[in-house]
C-alpha cells in the first residue's frame, strides 16, 4: 500500500482552559519557551553573541508594533495572501477531479503515476526560474509555483483513499444492488475524505514554502520581498517579525485543516 | 419445485500471479425451501463462505447454476439480501444511516425510509442507539445493525456470513436466540454459514455439511427439535447426537487436514 | 502469452510508454511549431546540451557542489533528528521542552528565515547546508520520536519480566523496534534535504544545480536551464528509491504486520 505519507508529526495536545492546574508537559513546555527567551535577551548584553546578529525578543516586539502601524504591512500581505489563495484555489480545483480519475481508473493510474510521483518527490520548487521566464516577474510565477506545490500531495492521498477503499464495503455495497455511481458518491468519497483533507494539510505547507521562496526569489512587493529587504539591510528585528507572521499563517491553517480532519476521522478510531 | 435449486454448481479461482487454478467449490447440489432455516458448517477452506456469496450473486460461477424461485442468479439481487461479518458497516454513518443504505439503493426516500429504517433498528433493539456510529457500538450491536440492514430491504432469501464469527461465546449465544426471534416473526429462508457447531444445531431446520478440497456438501441434516427454541435446547438429549455426529465429521476434515501437513 | 506478460507488467509497460508518450509529444509540439522552444526547449536539445555539459564538466561540478550539501546537510540532520528523537521519544519532560520548538519548525517555512542564515554564515556553503538541515530534520526527529514512544508495550513488559533493565528495554526492544518507522523518517527526510539544497541554492551559490538554473534563467537560456532541471527531478527520484529500498529491507522482518 502506498498511503502517501508517513510522517508522524508531533500531535496536536487538547487546547486545555484550566490555567491553574496545567499540566507537567505544558509547564515544561512554557519553561523551555521562557528559557529559550531569556536567554536570547541576555546573551547579547552578556557579550556571547552579537546582538546584532541575533536581535532581542523586546527588539522583535516594538519591531512588531511598529510594522503593523507603518510598515505598509497590510499591503504586503495581501499581496502574498492573493498569490497564496490563487495558486491554492487552482490546485484544488485541479487536483481533486484528477486524483478521482486517477482513484477509480487503473489504466490512468499506470498512465499517469510515474511523472506523478517523480514530480511528488522532487523538489518542484526548481520550476521557479522557468516559471519566471514564462510568466513574468509579478503574481503569475509565484502563483504557478505555489499551485505546483499544493497540487501533488492532493492529487495523490485523493487518488490514494479511492483507490484503498476497503474491499468489503464495495462487496457489501454490491450485495444491496449498488450501481457504479451508488458505489462512487455512497463509499469511495465519503471513504475518502479522510485522505483527501490529508493531503490539502501536506499541501497548506507546500504553498506557504512557495510563496516565500516565490517572492524570495523575485519580487517587488510581498511579505518574501521585505525578509529580503530587511535580510540585506541587517534588520533582523524586523526581518523575524515577518519570518513569524508566515509562521503564524502556516501554523493557523495546519492546525485548522488538522481539526477538521479530526473530526472527519473521528469515526475511524478502531 | 423448492424456493432454491442449486445444481452441479463449481466455482474455481485462479491464484493471483500464477496460472493455478483451483476449485474452491465442486458438484454441489443443494434444494432449500421456501421459510427454511439453513445453516452451513464446516471448517475453515472448505467453500461455504464461497457458496453464500454465490448464492448472494457476488462470486462468478464457474459451472452449474442456482435459481431462486425458478430464476437463475446472475448478480446481486432485491430477492436476496446479506449480512456479512464484522466491519461491513460504513464507518462514517450512524447506525441508522447504515441501515438506511439497503433502501437508498431501491429508492426509498423521505418519510419512508426514515420510519422503516427506525422500525428495523427497533426490531433488533436498538432503538436507543440510532444516531450512534459503528465505532461507538459493541461488535454484538453491531451485528444487529448489520442484520436490520439486511431484513428493511425485505428480502425473501436471508444470506448470513459468519455474522457471529467475530463475537465472543457469550454474546454469540445471546445474539442466536435474538435472531430466531426475530427470524420467527416472518420466516424467511435463511441461510447461515458458521464453523460453530452448537449454532449450527441451534439455528437450524436443516444443516449442510460441507468438506474441503474442493469444497464439497458431505451431508445434509435434518433437525426436528422444536420451534421456538430457547438455550434449554442445548441440554437436551437430541441436540446431544447431533452435536456428535457433526464433531465426527469436523474432526475426520481435521485429521485429513494434519495429514497433509505432515506429508508436506 | 504477451497479453499475459502485459496483464502482468502493466504498470510497468504502461508507465514506460507514457513517459515516452511525454517526451514525443514535448517533441513533436515544439517542432510543430505549437510551442515557442524558447520556452521549454526539447529533449533532443536537452540531451545534445547534457552532454555538451558533460563533456566540459559542468554536470559533475553541479552534481558535485549539490551533493556535497545535501550529504553534509542529510548526516546532520540524521544524527541530531535521531539523537534528539530518542531521547524524546524515552523521557516526556525531553518531548515536552522541545515541542512548541517543533511545531513551530514544522509549520514555519524554513526559508523565511533564509536571509537570517545569510546574515549569521554568509552566502554559499555553509547557508545552504543549514537551510537543508532545518528542511530534513523535521520528519526524522518526528518518526524516531513516535517510533520509540510506540514501543510494544507488551514486548517491553515481557522484557522487564525477564529483568531487564530500563537501558536493556531501550537497546533490545524500543530501538530495534523503532527501525522501520525511523528509515520512513529518512526516506522523506531525503527529499527535504534535497529540496533544501537547491532552493538555497537557486538564491545564491557559486556552483551546484539550483545555482545552474538561476544562473541560465537570467541569461533566458532555457536550455541550458533545463539540463539542471532534469538532472533535480531524477536525483529527487533516485535517492528517494534508494531509501525506499533500504525502508523495504528493515521493514522485511516484520512478517505479520507487513504488508
Amino acid at each position: 500500500m502506498r498511503s502517501a505519507e508517513m510522517t508522524a508529526e508531533p500531535a496536536v495536545r487538547q487546547i486545555s482552559f484550566s490555567f491553574l492546574r496545567p499540566s507537567r508537559p505544558t509547564l515544561v513546555g512554557a519553561l523551555a519557551v521562557l528559557a529559550f527567551l531569556v536567554l536570547w535577551q541576555v546573551a547579547p548584553s552578556m557579550g556571547w553573541v552579537n546582538g546584532r546578529f541575533t536581535s532581542r525578543p523586546t527588539e522583535v516586539f516594538f519591531a512588531a508594533i511598529d510594522i503593523f502601524r507603518n510598515d505598509n504591512f497590510l499591503y504586503h500581505a495581501q499581496i502574498s495572501l492573493t498569490e497564496f489563495v490563487a495558486g491554492f484555489a487552482l490546485a484544488v480545483v485541479v487536483s481533486i477531479p484528477l486524483g478521482v480519475l486517477l482513484g477509480t481508473s487503473k489504466i490512468a493510474r499506470y498512465l499517469i503515476d510515474p511523472p506523478l510521483m517523480a514530480l511528488y518527490i522532487a523538489p518542484t520548487l526548481v520550476l521557479l526560474p522557468i516559471m519566471v521566464i514564462w510568466l513574468g516577474i509579478d503574481m503569475a510565477p509565484k502563483i504557478a509555483v505555489v499551485f505546483l506545490g499544493a497540487v501533488f500531495p492532493i492529487v495523490l492521498n485523493t487518488m490514494a483513499g479511492m483507490s484503498e477503499a476497503d474491499p468489503r464495503f464495495l462487496r457489501m455495497a454490491r450485495s444491496f444492488g449498488a450501481t457504479k455511481f451508488d458505489i462512487f458518491t455512497r463509499v469511495l468519497v465519503p471513504g475518502s475524505l479522510p485522505a483527501l483533507l490529508t493531503g490539502i494539510r501536506l499541501a497548506v505547507g507546500r504553498a506557504v514554502l512557495g510563496v516565500v521562496v516565490g517572492e524570495l526569489f523575485v519580487s517587488q512587493a510581498g511579505i518574501g520581498y521585505q525578509l529580503n529587504l530587511y535580510g540585506s539591510a541587517m534588520r533582523i528585528d524586523r526581518l523575524l517579525v515577518y519570518a513569524l507572521v508566515v509562521s503564524a499563517f502556516g501554523y493557523t491553517l495546519t492546525i485548522l485543516v488538522r481539526s477538521v480532519e479530526n473530526k472527519v476521522r473521528d469515526w475511524r478510531s478502531k | 419445485m423448492a424456493q432454491i435449486e442449486i445444481r452441479d454448481l463449481g466455482i474455481d479461482y485462479r491464484k493471483p500471479k500464477s496460472n493455478e487454478v483451483f476449485s474452491a467449490v465442486d458438484s454441489v447440489d443443494l434444494s432449500i425451501e421456501k421459510g427454511e432455516f439453513v445453516t452451513i458448517v464446516g471448517s475453515s477452506g472448505c467453500g461455504k463462505s464461497t457458496l453464500l456469496m454465490a448464492m448472494a450473486g457476488l462470486v462468478n460461477l464457474s459451472r452449474g447454476s442456482i435459481r431462486i424461485d425458478g430464476k437463475e442468479v446472475t448478480g446481486p439481487g432485491r430477492d436476496r439480501a446479506v449480512v456479512f461479518q464484522e466491519a461491513s458497516l460504513l464507518p462514517w454513518r450512524s447506525v441508522r444511516g447504515n441501515v438506511k443504505f439497503g433502501l437508498e439503493m431501491q429508492r426509498w426516500s423521505g418519510g419512508d425510509l426514515n420510519e422503516r429504517a427506525m422500525q428495523m433498528i427497533r426490531l433488533v433493539g436498538l432503538g436507543r442507539f440510532s444516531d450512534y456510529h459503528p465505532h461507538q457500538l459493541s461488535g454484538g450491536m453491531r451485528q444487529r445493525v448489520n442484520i436490520a440492514r439486511a431484513l428493511a430491504v425485505d428480502p425473501d432469501v436471508l444470506l448470513m456470513d459468519e455474522p457471529f464469527g467475530a463475537l465472543d461465546a457469550q454474546t454469540r449465544e445471546i445474539m442466536g436466540t435474538e435472531l430466531l426471534r426475530i427470524w420467527e416473526r416472518h420466516k424467511k429462508t435463511a441461510l447461515f454459514v458458521t464453523h460453530d457447531i452448537d449454532e449450527a444445531i441451534f439455528l437450524a431446520d436443516k444443516i449442510v455439511v460441507m468438506g474441503r478440497n474442493p469444497g464439497h456438501i458431505k451431508e445434509v441434516i435434518n433437525v426436528d427439535l422444536p420451534r421456538p427454541r430457547d438455550e434449554a435446547v442445548l441440554d437436551s438429549e437430541p441436540f446431544h447426537d447431533l452435536r456428535k455426529r457433526l464433531r465426527a465429521h469436523l474432526a475426520e476434515d481435521m485429521s485429513s487436514m494434519q495429514l497433509v501437513k505432515e506429508v508436506a | 502469452m504477451i497479453a499475459e506478460l502485459f496483464y502482468r507488467r502493466q504498470a510497468l509497460i504502461l508507465g514506460t510508454l507514457s513517459m515516452i508518450g511525454l517526451l514525443v509529444f514535448w517533441q513533436i509540439a515544439v517542432d510543430g511549431g505549437l510551442i515557442n522552444p524558447f520556452f521549454i526547449s526539447t529533449p533532443s536539445e536537452v540531451w545534445t546540451e547534457f552532454l555538451a555539459q558533460f563533456e566540459d564538466g559542468q554536470v559533475g561540478a553541479n552534481v558535485g557542489a549539490t551533493l556535497y550539501c545535501f550529504v553534509w546537510s542529510m548526516g546532520l540532520a540524521t544524527v541530531v533528528g535521531i539523537v534528539l528523537g530518542m531521547l524524546a521519544g524515552w523521557f516526556s519532560d525531553v518531548e515536552a521542552a522541545l515541542e512548541p520548538f517543533i511545531w513551530f519548525k514544522y509549520s514555519a517555512p524554513t526559508v523565511a528565515f533564509y536571509p537570517l542564515f545569510v546574515a549569521w554564515l554568509g552566502y554559499g556553503t555553509p547557508t545552504i547546508i543549514a537551510i537543508a538541515f532545518l528542511f530534513a530534520l523535521t520528519p526524522i526527529y518526528a518518526n524516531t520520536l513516535s517510533g520509540i514512544k510506540n514501543t510494544d508495550r507488551d514486548l517491553a513488559r515481557a522484557a522487564r519480566s525477564f529483568g531487564a533493565k530500563p537501558l536493556d528495554v531501550f537497546l533490545q526492544v524500543a530501538l530495534p523496534g523503532s527501525v522501520p518507522v525511523m528509515m520512513a523518517g529518512l526516506r522523506l527526510g531525503v527529499g527535504r534535504a534535497l529540496t533544501g539544497v537547491v532552493v538555497a541554492e537557486l538564491f545564491g551559490a557559486n556552483a551546484g544545480l539550483g545555482y545552474a538554473i538561476t544562473y541560465y534563467g537570467q541569461l533566458m537560456q532555457t536550455t541550458k536551464m533545463m539540463v539542471s532541471i532534469v538532472i533535480v527531478i531524477l536525483l529527487g527520484v533516485i535517492l528517494t528509491q534508494i531509501l525506499s529500498f533500504l525502508e523495504s529491507k528493515t521493514d522485511s522482518w516484520r512478517v505479520d504486520s507487513g504488508r
